[in-house]
């Protein structure tokens, strides 16, 4: 497939009339074997972007194109069969086992009527293995820590074996060793398979380690997209989070950044 | 508590069906011995016996059977339609409505046997379109908490009226329009029987559909409409055909509780929550557990009739604690 | 300073003699007859009961049995026995009564049934200084104590016993002449309710008039006075007839026969009814000795056919 896989034109959308815009004229695109970050301050539109692309939302004005089309001509079922989105909170209101929770990944393959077959358990197996929750397998769900069933909200987005995977925060409760694993396994998938990923984080630095691309939102508007030393600008970052940052490369060329903190006085504990 | 696994538990079901079956047709107020009741089935023997075996027992086991099946699947859609453990096929104000419509036709004295069932069944619906209008204000999208909060302003309006109607007329018709609330199955015959299947079948078949949309559906709106679930189609389609199996069921029998809100939660422990396996099985359980509940009505005190409903609710409390205690084990952190 | 001495002196007399009439208002002196109604009161008059109201179908027609019908100031809409009962004033319903209407009508004295809901109205028609009395008219047991309560009340003892005596020999005799030649009494299933099936146990008026008559309740073994039974039963008991009140149903028998699990029971089958009157037999009154020589009448010509 040849062309963007996800394209947002100038999209503009409001929650309520009258008030302010959560998107405005906002645009960018995502294409196969490219990993995309949206970053940005608080409320600066970054999952009112994401629900954009995904049809959640009406748009005002502009465009949000899946492969080329409106996301508005694709069924539910279609588009669930090409992206996998992990949301920020989930909870489930009856009690399910893990291997549950991931099988039901396969449902946008298997529609209303067909039964689980050999490829579908193996697609669930290897998710689970992918995400680290294999040895969660018989566990409740409910039983689960915040970042156990993060990443078993991964595996079941592994397991729809999409084209695209979406993911809203998918790093909130993970520790280190598990935030490392997830962003290394989204840069694996995205070069092998030639996945799109969006990926919206508050991690600016992961974000910076892992994305080929970022996009910058504040208030709504993309104020900077492209390679991550060309967004991370100590000026523009200054302006959009409100707070002074300092630069640094890595050894490998990755540019991170440091919040100074503010200037010492007589008194301060260090 | 371990899961039972699949052929255990099916053979389980069974067993529960043919036991609750085999207790309609043999026990009974009338004390027939087994012989006579082979004989009677077989068309022979006393007439008296045959009669009763054939126009009282059957059609009640029958009917039963559809009655706490059709509770049961309501519920245990209603649990993940409003997204709430508790849940019961009432809780849309159906019965609120229902029990509207038939304190009118009992009060009014309408002498046809379908005046009554009839009366009840368009309660049911007015109530149903009642709720369904108040929760699409909120935008078309069905709210769970507003559809909640709507059977409750629906089902409360009609018990007010209710109430009214009960102070103004005489004792006789108020006792008898609160007879017909507690529920029964005695007045049935097999057109009952027949009139119900006929409903219940399309609404089943419309909920066993949306099985694995249900199951998504108790996720979350959200990742249900990411796992490829069109969410509002999928709610009004529950929603209805929920309410149509629940006024049935009212019409039919009259109120009784219970069994649409524990039997779903039971076997959701013992088999877990996948609704493609839980919708039948719930059928099956529920109109057993109704059948063996009515049998026990009609024999423990005979020749005087327990209202079934109080039965399933002696039965339903103390399962329900029970029931209780399995689920905050699972559920909590 | 002696003027206002006086003065004072002349209020206060005034006060002394105004204070008793002020509390005479709220309680008349009762030394008039006395009676324990069946509430445990013991109710007093201050002379014997000139205007009654009745609030039950029952009382009424012991008023009148007692000759006492001329001081009936008022009744409840369902009294309908004797004719003469229609001239009488018309306060409602006799179950949670209209206190103004009853007190509008200056009674002395008000019958009412004994039922926990009535007790908020006799309550208040105390308050408003009217004697109450309260009567459990359930059985034919009542209706002998509910005649001597009254009789009482109203100054009319004598009159009293000897409706008694002659409501219990009437009785007597009317069960005597009743006992069926044969010995086999006719089973009689007592319709009260269709859906679900009601009828009367032993404990009620109604199975009382059956068994005086010769017949037997097919449910004598229910020992409420009313119960729910099963359709089971009915059919297998099998009863000789099926008795309904004419105030249980529109003056023709229910259309049972259009019920399927109805048609299990012979008697709907066949169509074996007995319409009964629910003025005579519908209620505890001294005409039980006619409900049963009725009944029994009734019960030889459907042996006989």
């Amino acid at each position: 497939m040849d062309g963007p896989l996800f394209e947002l034109t100038d999209a503009t959308v409001r929650y309520a009339p009258g008030v302010a815009p959560s998107l405005d004229g906002a645009g960018f695109a995502v294409a196969p074997g490219e990993c995309v970050a949206l970053v940005g301050p608080n409320g600066a539109g970054k999952t009112t972007a994401l629900r954009a692309l995904l049809g959640l939302v009406r748009l005002e004005r502009g465009a949000a194109l899946v492969q080329g089309r409106p996301v508005a001509s694709w069924t539910r079922d279609a588009l669930a069969r090409e992206v996998g989105v992990v949301v920020q909170r989930e909870e489930p209101v009856f009690p399910i086992t893990v291997e549950a929770a991931v099988a039901m990944g396969r449902y946008p393959h298997l529609g209303r009527w067909r039964l689980f077959a050999r490829a579908d358990r193996d697609a669930v197996d290897r998710a689970m293995a992918l995400a680290d929750v294999a040895a969660l397998r018989e566990r409740w769900v409910g039983t689960l820590s915040g970042g156990e069933w993060q990443r078993v909200r991964v595996a079941r987005a592994l397991a729809q074996e999409p084209h695209a995977l979406v993911l809203d925060e998918p790093t909130a409760s993970l520790d280190l060793r598990h935030e490392m694993e997830l962003f290394e396994l989204i840069a694996t998938l995205v070069r092998e398979r030639r996945l799109a990923a969006i990926v919206v984080s508050h991690h600016l630095n992961l974000a910076a380690r892992f994305a080929d691309r970022l996009v910058l939102l504040h208030q709504g508007r993309v104020v900077a997209t492209g390679a991550p030393e060309g967004v991370l600008e100590t000026g523009r970052l200054q302006g959009v989070f409100g707070w002074p940052v300092a630069l640094q490369r890595l050894p490998d060329g990755t540019v991170q950044l440091y919040p100074e903190r503010r200037a010492a006085t007589p008194g301060d504990r260090r | 508590m371990r899961r039972v696994p699949g052929r255990r538990f099916a053979l389980g079901l069974a067993a529960l069906l043919v036991v609750a079956v085999a207790a309609g047709v043999l026990a009974g107020p009338s004390f027939l011995r087994p012989a006579e009741v082979c004989a009677a089935l077989a068309g022979r023997g006393d007439p008296s016996a045959i009669a009763i075996v054939w126009s009282l027992r059957l059609p009640r086991i029958a009917l039963g059977l559809l009655v706490g099946g059709v509770l049961a699947v309501s519920g245990a859609s209603l649990q993940v339609l409003v997204r709430n453990p508790l849940a019961d096929p009432y809780l849309l104000g159906l019965s609120g409505g229902a029990g509207l419509g038939a304190v009118l036709a009992i009060t009014a004295g309408v002498a046809s046997p379908w005046a009554v069932p009839a009366a009840a069944f368009g309660g049911a619906l007015l109530a149903m379109v009642s709720v369904y209008r108040l929760a699409a204000v909120a935008g078309g999208a069905l709210d769970g908490r507003v559809l909640v909060l709507a059977g409750v302003v629906v089902g409360a309006f009609a018990g007010a009226l209710v109430s009214g109607i009960l102070a103004v007329t005489d004792a006789q018709g108020a006792r008898s329009a609160m007879l017909w609330l507690m529920g029964g199955l005695g007045g049935a015959g097999w057109g009952t029987v027949a009139a119900l299947a006929v409903y219940a079948a399309p609404a089943l078949a419309v909920l066993v559909a949306e099985s694995r949309a249900l199951n998504l559906l108790s996720l979350g709106e959200e990742p249900a409409q990411h796992l490829g679930t069109d969410v509002v189609r999928t709610k009004r389609h529950v929603f209805v055909a929920a309410s149509l199996l629940t006024a049935a069921a009212v019409a039919s029998a009259g109120i009784i509780g219970f069994v649409g809100l524990v039997v779903p939660h039971a076997i959701r422990i013992l088999r877990g929550h996948d609704n493609r396996a839980l919708l039948p099985a719930a059928f099956v359980a529920g109109g057993s557990l109704l059948v063996l509940a009515d049998t026990g009505a009609r024999t423990i005190f005979a020749p005087v009739e327990l209202p079934v409903g109080v039965v399933t609710a002696i039965i339903g409390v103390p399962v329900f604690a029970f029931l209780l205690r399995r689920w905050t084990a699972r559920s909590s952190s | 300073m002696a003027a206002r001495r006086l003065a004072v002196c002349r209020w206060y007399s005034l006060l002394v003699l105004i204070a008793p009439l002020a509390g005479c208002a709220r309680q008349p002196p009762r030394h008039g007859p006395s009676y324990v109604d069946d509430w445990g009161r013991t109710v007093v008059l201050s002379a014997p009961a000139r205007r009654i109201v009745s609030l039950s179908p029952s009382t009424t027609e012991i008023v009148f049995a007692l000759g006492l019908g001329g001081r009936l100031a008022g009744r409840t809409r369902w009294c309908d026995y004797p004719p003469a009962v229609r001239d009488v004033a018309d306060v409602g319903d006799g179950l949670a009564p209209n206190v103004e209407a009853i007190a509008a009508r200056r009674p002395d004295l008000v019958l009412l049934y004994a039922s926990p809901a009535n007790r908020p109205a006799a309550r208040r028609l105390e308050a408003l200084g009217i004697a109450t009395a309260a009567l459990a008219l359930d059985r034919a047991e009542d209706v002998g104590r509910a005649a001597r309560l009254i009789g009482a009340l109203a100054g009319a003892e004598r009159v009293a016993d000897s409706l008694v005596a002659a409501f219990d020999s009437a009785r007597a005799a009317a069960a005597r002449e009743a006992a069926p030649p044969t010995g086999r009494r006719p089973r009689l299933y007592v319709h009260v309710w269709t859906d679900p099936p009601v009828t009367v146990g032993r404990g009620s008026y109604l199975a009382e008039i059956l068994r005086d008559a010769g017949a037997e309740n097919l449910f004598d073994d229910v020992t409420t006075s009313s119960a729910t039974i099963s359709l089971e039963s009915l059919a297998r008991r099998d009863p000789d007839a099926i008795v309904v009140l004419t105030s249980d149903t529109l003056g023709a028998p229910p259309p049972l026969g259009e019920r399927p699990p109805w048609r299990a029971v012979r008697a709907v089958r066949e169509g074996r009814f007995l319409l009964l009157d629910g003025s005579l037999y519908g209620r505890p009154s001294p005409r039980m000795p006619l409900a049963v020589r009725d009944l029994a009448a009734r019960l030889r010509r459907l042996a006989v056919r």
